[in-house]
């Protein structure tokens, strides 16, 4: 009944609905995209300069191989981030309208990122042959430099409306805007790299995930040990970090925005001494988090190194002003189990190629490869879903409420529809021909210009 | 000069680039059209090759010109979001096919049939967003969208975009498009030496240049009628303009008749930034005739005086790496 009313909608409420939906669809997709778009030129470059140290045709292949599904995803993820540029706009002009300038200054710098991005995958793709081997080599370093500047311009933006600084409100309307203050808000270091970390992350295991499924079926292959030890490689080295960066974050949410802490933990009585909630199912009407494996004292330490500090409970917050506690606390969850069995995982590789001087590549551990990727991606989303629905019912946290800053026009529900339907073609177009470009003999690359 | 007036030429010099840069690859996509049922191997493998190489960097002004209005003049673009959400949305969904068409089609070749499908929704998706972009410019320069001072929509959300004049342009940019395309792919031909091609392309070039220079003599009863205050701009102060854009498109008729290819591309991309021009200079001071001028709308003075900056500082990273990939894949085409 509701999807059928979310297609007429024409009541604010319906509106907020349906154009949250569509950022979700349309935002959760970008992602994706966005992380390969960080990891992949890491991984093409180091497959490339293998061949150009080594003279090896089959690093060669590799690269080029890599090249192919870098470009498909590249095009892919250009549209569905220009699809996002035009939903600011379409979907939530208020909010534009009121906060615009303030946020136009790293959208424009991630403007000009994107194009050096796209001026340089332009020459790296169709230049194999018409440049000399270490000139194409470093057309290459642009495109891994101004993704990764990208993602940090446009991560900046979300760090700001979880932390918003840098302006005054008169009548609703950002004023006195000090664009840098903006830029440079409490979340934006502790954002920044845990998204870009991310990014390395989800590519290597991914891109790994994929090769041991196909070294379990072809053992022999030298080209799949060679793409799985680089993106291994990749996704390994960058696994430690990102709990490093993952400790930084909450405690900088535990100091700015103690309401998305306590949704995280599934916290809702304010306490000193507050346990750490392992899994768990937090009730609102209850307000109480049940099933979850306490470890006493623990969230007190995490957040503010400290047994006995108190932690602030959603109790503590008017009702109207919290996020919806279950998705923010189980989200949060799943992005911690699973980074911790990437991280045992990382720990097994690191430690038995130290020992071992080479790869693991046991059945078994391959077998256990094989889902990290998925997984990573999966965590990924999470992260995603707790940073956004934690931060809710605001826009700009504290300051603007999304139920107010979306538009008011008519068919927000009809365009939905459409979206879903023009995406469902998108992913099944991009997974036949990654599938096609799997498939193609490996001669055509070796010897590729 | 004011910092407002410094940003929005700096705009609408992206918007020129927008319109002459992506205008041809969206014209590619408008022959394709055609020549998906009737052309042969040699003819497509031109049109994408032309294309290939340039078509992600071409596509970025656009997201340029979206942060600059949003950054600059948030209130109008938060009008103009309301009241051509349904155009608009349509020309987002046309450059959504267009580009995964295009990168589709380009790995598939494995598959005929799989390529042909991905090669009629490039053709489609490029066709739509000109129209439909086109049809916004319109739209917006009517000056009867309902918008009000203080920018509030008051329209009709689904047909208020709908005006002779709004659909006079949506056609009259994709004819703009194809005559670009067509006149740059007769040089492209040229330079590779191909006389078959560029037969075809001088051929289709001259056709679409007459058809729009027709197109645009109608374009002015269109604006005469439904546009009163850009009409005004225009007898005021836009038709040496305009005047010179008929000249610089007739220029290009002449030297393709006399096979100068390359000449016949710059006098075309000259009629199209003359055209844009005429517009902006007709259209000033209002971003949003008749009631949202400059003035109205634009954001603080510090972040115009930061966004140009960024746009200095951007542009000295941007031009030189956009002209080594046009020198690469364009100038030295012949090389391959």
């Amino acid at each position: 009944m509701q999807s059928v009313l979310l297609l007429a909608a024409t009541d604010a409420s319906m509106n907020l609905l349906a154009a949250r939906w569509q950022m979700a669809l349309t935002l959760g997709s970008h992602i994706i995209l966005a992380v390969f778009g960080v990891g992949m030129p890491v991984l093409l470059l180091a497959a490339e300069w293998r061949f150009l140290k080594t003279g090896d045709l089959l690093w060669k292949a590799l690269a080029h191989r890599w090249s192919k599904v870098f470009a498909v995803l590249f095009a892919v993820g250009a549209v569905s981030g220009t699809v996002l540029s035009f939903e600011l706009g379409l979907l939530w002009p208020d909010f534009m309208a009121r906060f615009g300038p303030v946020i136009a200054f790293p959208f424009a710098m991630e403007g000009f990122a994107f194009f050096i991005e796209a001026i340089f995958v332009g020459i790296y793709l169709y230049g194999w042959n018409r440049l000399p081997p270490w000139a194409h080599w470093w057309c290459g370093v642009p495109i891994a430099v101004s993704g990764v500047a990208s993602a940090w311009f446009v991560v900046t933006v979300n760090s700001w409306m979880n932390t918003p600084r840098g302006f005054r409100l008169e009548n609703g309307v950002a004023v006195d805007i000090d664009p840098v203050a903006a830029l440079l808000n409490p979340s934006t270091g502790p954002q920044t790299a845990h998204m870009i970390v991310a990014a390395y992350m989800v590519t290597g295991f991914m891109v790994a995930g994929v090769y041991a499924w196909h070294l379990l079926r072809d053992p022999t292959s030298m080209y799949h040990r060679r793409a799985l030890l680089l993106s291994l490689t990749l996704g390994t080295a960058m696994t430690p970090v990102q709990f490093v960066v993952g400790d930084w974050i909450a405690r900088r949410v535990a100091e700015v925005q103690p309401v998305k802490l306590a949704a995280m933990e599934g916290q809702f009585r304010t306490e000193a001494g507050a346990p750490l909630r392992l899994g768990g199912l937090p009730d609102a009407t209850t307000r109480r988090t049940n099933y979850a494996i306490e470890i006493p004292g623990m969230l007190s330490w995490l957040a503010y190194g400290d047994r006995q500090a108190t932690v602030k409970g959603l109790d503590d917050f008017p009702r109207e002003n919290t996020p919806p506690v279950a998705v923010v606390h189980v989200a949060f969850q799943i992005m911690v189990i699973i980074g911790t069995l990437l991280l045992l995982l990382s720990l097994y590789v690191l430690v038995t190629s130290a020992l071992r001087r080479r790869m693991p590549d046991s059945k078994i551990f391959l077998w256990l490869l094989v889902p990290a990727g998925p997984l990573s991606l999966l965590a990924l989303e999470a992260g995603w879903v707790v940073t956004e629905v934690g931060r809710q019912p605001w826009i700009v946290h504290e300051v603007a409420r999304t139920a107010d800053m979306v538009t008011h026009a008519p068919y927000v529900g009809w365009m939905l529809a459409v979206t879903v339907g023009v995406y469902a073609v998108i992913l099944g177009g991009t997974i036949a021909v990654l599938r096609l470009l799997a498939r193609a003999p490996l001669e055509n690359d070796r010897h590729a210009a | 000069m004011q910092p407002e007036s410094i940003l929005l030429c700096v705009m609408f010099l992206a918007l020129t680039a927008y319109a002459i840069l992506g205008g041809a690859d969206f014209g590619a996509g408008v022959w394709e059209i055609n020549t998906a049922f009737q052309s042969n191997e040699k003819q497509r493998k031109l049109l994408y090759s032309a294309i290939g190489p340039v078509w992600e960097a071409n596509h970025v002004w656009l997201i340029f010109i979206l942060v600059a209005t949003f950054g600059a003049f948030p209130t109008a673009f938060a009008a103009i979001c309301q009241a051509l959400w349904l155009p608009l949305a349509l020309a987002m969904t046309g450059i959504v096919f267009r580009g995964v068409g295009f990168a589709f089609r380009s790995y598939t070749s494995a598959q005929a049939q799989q390529q042909a499908a991905w090669e009629a929704v490039f053709a489609i998706g490029s066709t739509a967003a000109p129209f439909f972009l086109g049809a916004s410019i319109g739209a917006v320069a009517s000056g009867n969208l309902g918008i009000t001072r203080d920018g509030k929509f008051e329209g009709d959300y689904l047909t208020g975009w709908i005006s002779p004049l709004s659909l006079f342009t949506g056609f009259f940019v994709v004819g703009m498009c194809a005559f670009l395309s067509a006149v740059f792919l007769t040089r492209e031909a040229s330079q590779l030496g191909d006389r078959q091609l560029v037969r075809l392309w001088r051929r289709r070039a001259l056709a679409t240049g007459l058809a729009v220079g027709v197109l645009a003599m109608a374009g002015i009863f269109f604006v005469a009628g439904s546009a009163p205050t850009v009409w005004d701009g225009f007898r005021s102060r836009s038709w040496p303009l305009v005047g010179g854009s008929v000249a610089a498109g007739s220029l290009s008729l002449v030297s393709l008749l006399f096979e100068r290819y390359r000449s016949a591309a710059f006098a075309t991309a000259t009629a199209v930034a003359a055209v844009i021009w005429g517009w902006a200079v007709a259209q000033y001071p209002y971003i949003v005739p008749p009631l949202i001028s400059i003035e109205d709308a634009k954001a603080p003075a510090n972040i115009l005086w930061l966004m140009i900056a960024t746009v200095g500082l951007g542009a000295l990273l941007v031009l030189p790496s956009l002209g080594y990939l046009l020198y690469l894949f364009k100038v030295h085409r012949s090389q391959t």
